[in-house]
């Protein structure tokens, strides 16, 4: 347990205060990772204090992922439906809020960004590190997708503060994969995931146990298929191909070489409208969809009887 | 560019880019590698050891390489840039909800069809002004027609219906569907290609009305090439058309169209005897269905090449699409008042566009199509007795030598209820003499060209004196005017110059912009380049031919004013 804030604050009561304050807005899940973990898994100029030296405290939290008429879209129409990430980021950001107006600590909300220097792949910080050290996820055989026993798939985002709150356990179990698709591996050699991946970007191995032996994620594939964050630069790319082509002294290809990507991913930074997951991947999983409290139906089924009943 | 720096700051050189960019990229988190699930159970010694398996940062990667993290950064994002393939997404979005991915299905978009050239010029041809465009599609005259949708239509709605007729043999929609289906995975089999143009040389029989179908199915362009050229016409036609391969007979009664097609082309189809060197029509038919995945045509989709004059060093090509063409036919047949139960007999060839009028109204209306082989009085007086045709495609000629020949038996002809006549001028005394020996039929003139299509007509009902001394008025779509040699309208009841223009008009002639040049007036008109009166009802009366050089002919060459 941590110790108490100098302020004198509770840091048990604190955090009850704010997973309370996190699931009346809809987190489905929230945890605290070991600030001491982080620092020492993140890359230099990815640790929690390089972006908040004074950082005590990582939340993280989780939102519920696609509704379940999402799931059944198809693939183009759910990758464009990617920003219900947005949702968790909202509720990271007024938690942070929260804390500072509830407990006088400094708080920040954790840019989910990327870094516009580093790339398109290459994140300020990793949501997905924090959420799984606060034990609200599980790295799975999709390309190290977090999910949840409960709650399935979901999206994460985290708060890092000064308040120091009680530290929670990675998760005791990982729930991938799940029984059938040991089954469906024993069968054929790749569970549904690996199978149904667009790119093929996915493989692994199950050792008898029926648990992860190893994971292995073509990044590049999967990112060049389905998270390509060039989509934007891709678009203006295409115009300006159009409108130079024909132009003697290199034309397009000058402008659209190595050298210039970078030119193209700034341009497209700020835009908002990257184009996301695929999400073939989770839209198979066992887990993703069907754990048990993870279909946004099914989990309200209980509010909307009580309704009836009232 | 990194951190806001060129390559210049950074001291990037290519030579470094070619040393250090392979390892940059396999040291990224660009695959990942992870052995169980060490972070989970905070297993040091595994997170350390598996650091670089699950990528490192470009700062780690900085340390290793002995560079700086920018230089890192350079250089991974101009490897990234090398090899990662664009545009990939169009596979995901080629998923559906329910449609997964199987690799054997995926075909890469390099991988993917590409137009040949010679299709993308021919594609290049058809520019059409967008006002004329707007109206046209705003009218409903253009629509989404296509042969191979009104194949389908009447495979489902009518599936036992005789589509085509040709002496005993009668085919019914279903089985021309089928027979179209099969003759086009053969011609696919054989390298016919969405845009390829193929020539077709067949007389009116079945194989004709397949073969046709079938190169439309595939979305390759049709060139009909007249029954009477030989091996000079044919190469001539052969060499402007860009024809990638063609369907004839194997042999003709002195001559093989097999073989003079042979000696240009690598890809012949011959029907008949078996001939060295040709495919055999017989076995390509034998093929298995087309695939329904092949993407069928559309209707902005060329269609027809149609040669006015394939013997001359500058040919007149005339391209169609199936807007065009087929509107034509779609607003025409109720004009000509005909239906899915008419039984249409053409005694002009279906090389001709007369015959593919005809052809066409059929598939659109669903309607019997009798076929004639050839033209002689008592064949088509035969077909006629056989076939009971309601409907009748003939030139004038057809019906002086029938008639001279005794051929014009009342009783025989008795079930017929419209005859169309077209291909030269029509003498009065000939459409009245048809109409007081059918007088249950409605005989009426068209006019047109293969410029124009069907561009005039009379209809059923008109007045004798209009059915009999003029060529009708304009069919839906269309327009006509007469004009002076300045391109101002005459009065009505002067002569002047015919001038064509609306929806079943021809873009252009292909590959000869000096033809297509003297063949439009400013304002976007054909010159028909036949001398005409328009009546104030707009009925318009041929009066003659503008036989010396035309006067907007730059090339100076004679007028062609030849009716389909």
């Amino acid at each position: 347990m941590a110790q108490a804030n100098p302020s004198g604050i509770d840091p048990v009561a604190a955090k009850q205060a704010i997973v309370e304050y996190a699931t009346k807005r809809g987190a489905l899940a929230l945890g605290v990772a070991s600030l001491e973990a982080c620092e020492r898994i993140a890359p230099p100029g990815h640790r929690p204090t390089d972006l908040f030296p004074r950082v005590r405290s990582v939340i993280a939290l989780g939102v519920g992922g696609q509704t379940r008429g999402a799931w059944q879209m198809p693939a183009k129409a759910m990758a464009y439906s990617g920003s219900t990430e947005v949702r968790a980021y909202k509720l990271a950001y007024g938690l942070a809020f929260f804390i500072e107006q509830r407990f006088g600590a400094p708080s920040i909300y954790v840019p989910p960004d990327l870094d516009p220097e580093g790339g398109p792949r290459v994140p300020l910080q990793s949501l997905k590190l924090h959420a799984e050290l606060a034990g609200i996820g599980a790295r799975s055989l999709a390309g190290d997708i977090l999910l949840h026993p409960e709650f399935g798939f979901m999206y994460y985002a985290s708060v890092f503060t000064e308040l120091e709150l009680p530290v929670d356990a990675p998760m005791q179990e990982n729930p991938c994969p799940a029984p059938s698709c040991v089954n469906l591996y024993r069968s054929i050699g790749r569970t549904p995931c690996m199978k149904f991946c667009p790119a093929q970007c996915l493989n692994g191995e199950v050792d008898e146990r029926g648990q992860q032996k190893v994971m292995r994620y073509d990044m590049a594939t999967c990112a060049e298929l389905t998270q390509e964050y060039e989509a934007v630069p891709k678009i203006l790319a295409e115009a300006v191909r159009d409108e130079v082509r024909g132009v003697e002294d290199g034309g397009a290809a000058r402008l659209l070489d190595a050298d210039s990507k970078m030119l193209w991913y700034k341009v497209s930074a700020g835009s908002g409208a990257w184009f996301a997951q695929c999400f073939e991947c989770m839209r198979v999983c066992p887990i993703a969809t069907r754990a048990p409290l993870a279909d946004p139906i099914l989990r309200t089924e209980p509010l909307r009887a009580a309704k009836r009943k009232g | 560019m990194a951190g806001g720096m060129d390559r210049a700051q950074l001291g990037v050189t290519e030579a470094m880019l070619a040393a250090y960019g392979e390892e940059v990229f396999r040291m990224s988190h660009n695959v990942q590698l992870r052995e169980g699930d060490p972070v989970r159970r905070l297993d040091w010694a595994e997170i350390e050891r598996q650091r670089e398996g699950m990528g490192l940062s470009d700062a780690q990667i900085a340390d290793r390489l002995g560079l700086t993290r920018k230089q890192v950064m350079f250089i991974r994002n101009s490897e990234e840039s090398k090899r990662f393939r664009t545009g990939q997404q169009a596979y995901l979005l080629e998923l559906g909800g329910s449609h997964r991915f199987r690799p054997e299905r995926t075909v890469r978009l390099e991988a993917r069809f590409r137009y040949s050239a010679a299709a993308l010029e021919l594609r290049a041809a058809f520019r059409f002004d967008p006002a004329q465009v707007k109206h046209f599609v705003g009218n409903g005259w253009w629509r989404d027609d296509t042969l191979t949708k009104w194949l389908a239509r009447h495979e489902v709605t009518r599936p036992e219906a005789p589509a085509l007729v040709h002496g005993a043999t009668t085919v019914t929609w279903k089985l021309l569907a089928e027979r179209v289906a099969r003759f086009a995975e053969g011609l696919r089999r054989a390298g016919i290609a969405r845009g390829e143009v193929v020539s077709l040389q067949l007389p009116n029989v079945p194989e004709f009305v397949i073969a046709y179908l079938a190169i439309c199915r595939l979305g390759a362009v049709v060139s009909t090439v007249h029954m009477p050229y030989r091996e000079a016409e044919i190469g001539t036609q052969v060499r402007h058309s860009r024809a990638v391969a063609a369907v004839c007979l194997a042999q003709a009664k002195n001559w093989s169209p097999a073989a003079a097609f042979l000696s240009c082309l690598k890809t012949v189809v011959a029907l008949g005897p078996a001939v060295p060197g040709a495919l055999s029509f017989a076995e390509l038919e034998a093929s298995p269905p087309l695939d329904r995945a092949v993407p069928a045509p559309v209707a902005a989709d060329p269609f027809l090449l149609l040669y006015t004059s394939g013997t001359t060093a500058a040919p007149k090509a005339v391209p169609h699409n199936y807007h065009t063409m087929l509107s034509n036919a779609r607003l025409s047949a109720p004009e000509h008042r005909l239906g899915p139960e008419d039984r249409i007999l053409s005694a002009a060839p279906y090389a001709h566009l007369f015959g593919l009028y005809a052809l066409h109204i059929a598939l659109w209306t669903g309607a019997a199509q009798l076929l004639l082989a050839e033209f002689t009085p008592p064949d088509l007086a035969a077909a006629v007795a056989a076939g009971a045709p309601t409907a009748l495609w003939t030139a004038p000629a057809h019906i002086a030598a029938s008639r001279a020949m005794g051929f014009l038996d009342r009783n025989a002809w008795s079930s017929l209820r419209l005859a169309i006549m077209s291909g030269s001028a029509c003498p009065p005394e000939l459409v009245r003499d048809l109409a007081a020996r059918l007088p249950a039929c409605a005989v009426t003139q068209l006019w047109g060209m293969t410029e124009t299509q069907a561009a005039l007509y009379s209809r059923p009902g008109d007045a004798p004196e209009v059915a009999e001394q003029s060529a009708g008025r304009s069919s839906p779509g269309n327009e006509a005017r007469v004009a002076d040699l300045n391109d101002q309208i005459v009065p009505a009841g002067e002569e002047g110059e015919l001038q064509i223009r609306g929806s079943a008009l021809f873009p252009g002639f292909y590959d000869n912009a000096e033809a297509t040049q003297a063949a439009f007036t400013a304002d976007g008109w054909y010159r028909a380049g036949d001398l005409a009166r328009m009546d104030a009802a707009g009925n318009v009366s041929i009066t003659g031919r503008l036989k010396d050089a035309h006067p907007h002919d730059h090339q100076g060459t004679a007028s062609r004013s030849v009716m389909i």
